[in-house]
């Protein structure tokens, strides 16, 4: 198995078949096609397609079942955020009048297109990271020529966010063997107590900085003046390479984003009034 | 050894060369890395929606990290909220959006702290005063811009919803920051502003 950003992904998944800069890509162009569709159906549909992307790559779908929360808690706040909180409008057609709440049928409406247009945009991200190693972010990056400097850093504050993950885990037992357990408490003292966690979480990291910097100046590096100038190998790239299908991938996503937006500005497509569910719900409600 | 001023924690002394050396570069991964986690866990744990949280721990990082290491903790701050919020599923633009709110939150307290010259180690109520005051000020910039200019401008929000976000956000930040901050500078400071990595200007 390989360590992914989020997860475990088996070594024989296809997904190594294709180049980091390539999931890189999808990420960054994929994840904003919900921004010009505003038909939920069309945002669900590119979800179902991420989440047999997900399957396809072999990716343990149980590590979705941190993001169930989230989804719940956004869905619930989006709710009532345009719902409970969306004031009075005598404009807009009333479904129903809750203990003085009055419910209308356009801010339900746009609660779900808001909401259906945030799924796609978390899937997109638990792929990207449940598929991606640190190195393939690095090698993502130094193919598309960004400096070694920032390279350098990101792939250090990734290297550091796993370590501190593990601090993280130490400290926890180590308090726990000494008696301090919040188990069953309220989340008020969990939250106060969170501070006994911070604390050596932050001092462990500054002596991290001492240990990494005398490792890497032992090693010769420098980010300023001449010795930094020396063209460096790219070791990490020659064990990848930019193949036709990875060339064919980027140009269909590219692509596939021109489609939506010449569908959604020239022809208005992805409009509300044309959307199936939406009319549906209307039917039910109204 | 006598014991540093906080006049001469912020003063460059005679014959004293500071300079940007590795150390500082690795203090900014190490932080993005640290902010990543620790703000992550506020965005999951607490999510309001759009990268807003009930609060926010990332708050601890930005702050305290910029009144130690200047603008290399400014930039952490700026950099680790993509990270952060990214895990919990907001879009690049979104987070990209939130960098002048990011960049207030770091920054002000770290400006407060050597343009009055306070002493990190919080010293004195004056000191107090002005962290919580750089809190207070700092966060409800972020709390009016990344509501009423990113998620209105985006459509996310109705009207009548901005409050709830607002007070979402101020919350969120100032009951964590009230929680860490002052812990964390009263505990860590004395040790930190003796090591290479402390920053008396803003690079060095």
């Amino acid at each position: 198995m390989n360590k992914t950003l989020l997860g475990y992904v088996p070594k024989e998944s296809p997904i190594y078949l294709i180049h980091p800069f390539v999931k890189l890509y999808f990420l960054l162009v994929v994840s904003l096609f919900p921004m010009f569709i505003t038909q939920p159906e069309a945002n669900l549909v590119i979800m179902a397609v991420i989440l047999l992307l997900m399957l396809w790559s072999r990716v343990d779908l149980r590590i979705l079942r941190i993001y169930v929360p989230v989804a719940i808690a956004m869905g619930w706040i989006i709710l009532l955020s345009y719902t409970v909180l969306g004031g009075t409008h005598p404009e807009f057609e009333l479904l129903a009048n809750v203990l003085g709440i009055k419910i209308y049928w356009e801010r339900l409406r746009d609660g779900i297109v808001v909401y259906c247009r945030i799924l796609p945009m978390i899937a997109t991200m638990v792929f990207f990271l449940t598929t991606s190693r640190e190195r393939d972010v690095i090698v993502a990056m130094r193919s598309i020529r960004i400096p070694f400097l920032v390279t350098y850093v990101f792939a250090m504050a990734l290297r550091a966010s796993g370590m501190v993950l593990e601090d993280f885990q130490i400290v926890r037992q180590a308090e726990q063997a000494r008696g301090f357990d919040t188990t069953g408490k309220s989340l008020g003292y969990k939250i106060r107590k969170y501070v006994m966690y911070m604390i050596p979480l932050f001092a462990l990291s500054l002596r991290r900085t001492e240990e990494f910097t005398n490792a890497l100046v032992a090693r010769g590096y420098a980010f300023t003046g001449e010795a930094a100038k020396v063209k460096r190998a790219d070791y990490i790239l020659t064990h990848y390479s930019f193949r036709l299908y990875d060339g064919i991938l980027v140009a269909l996503i590219s692509i596939l984003f021109i489609v939506i937006l010449a569908l959604r500005y020239g022809y208005n497509a992805f409009s509300l009034e044309s959307s199936p569910l939406i009319n549906w719900l209307y039917q039910i409600l109204r | 050894m006598s014991e540093m001023t906080a006049e001469q924690i912020w003063t460059v002394q005679a014959g004293e060369k500071r300079s940007v050396g590795v150390i500082h570069i690795v203090t900014l991964a190490l932080l993005i890395g640290i902010g990543f986690v620790v703000g992550a866990f506020g965005s999951i744990s607490f999510p309001l929606g759009f990268g807003v949280n009930f609060f926010w721990t990332g708050i601890a990082v930005q702050q305290v990290g910029s009144i130690w290491f200047g603008m290399w903790g400014v930039l952490a701050g700026i950099i680790f909220p993509f990270f952060s919020n990214a895990v919990a599923g907001t879009h690049f633009d979104g987070s990209a959006a939130y960098i002048p709110a990011n960049f207030v939150q770091a920054f002000l307290p770290a400006w407060a702290f050597r343009y009055f010259k306070a002493d990190p180690r919080l010293k004195s109520g004056r000191d107090y005063l002005i962290l919580f005051l750089a809190m207070i000020v700092s966060s409800a910039f972020g709390a009016l811009w990344s509501p009423l200019v990113v998620l209105r401008s985006f459509g996310l929000l109705t009207t009548e919803s901005v409050p709830l976000f607002i007070w979402g956000w101020f919350g969120g930040n100032v009951i964590a920051g009230l929680v860490f901050n002052f812990i964390l500078l009263k505990a860590l400071s004395a040790v930190v502003i003796r090591t290479t990595a402390f920053v008396k200007q803003w690079w060095a």
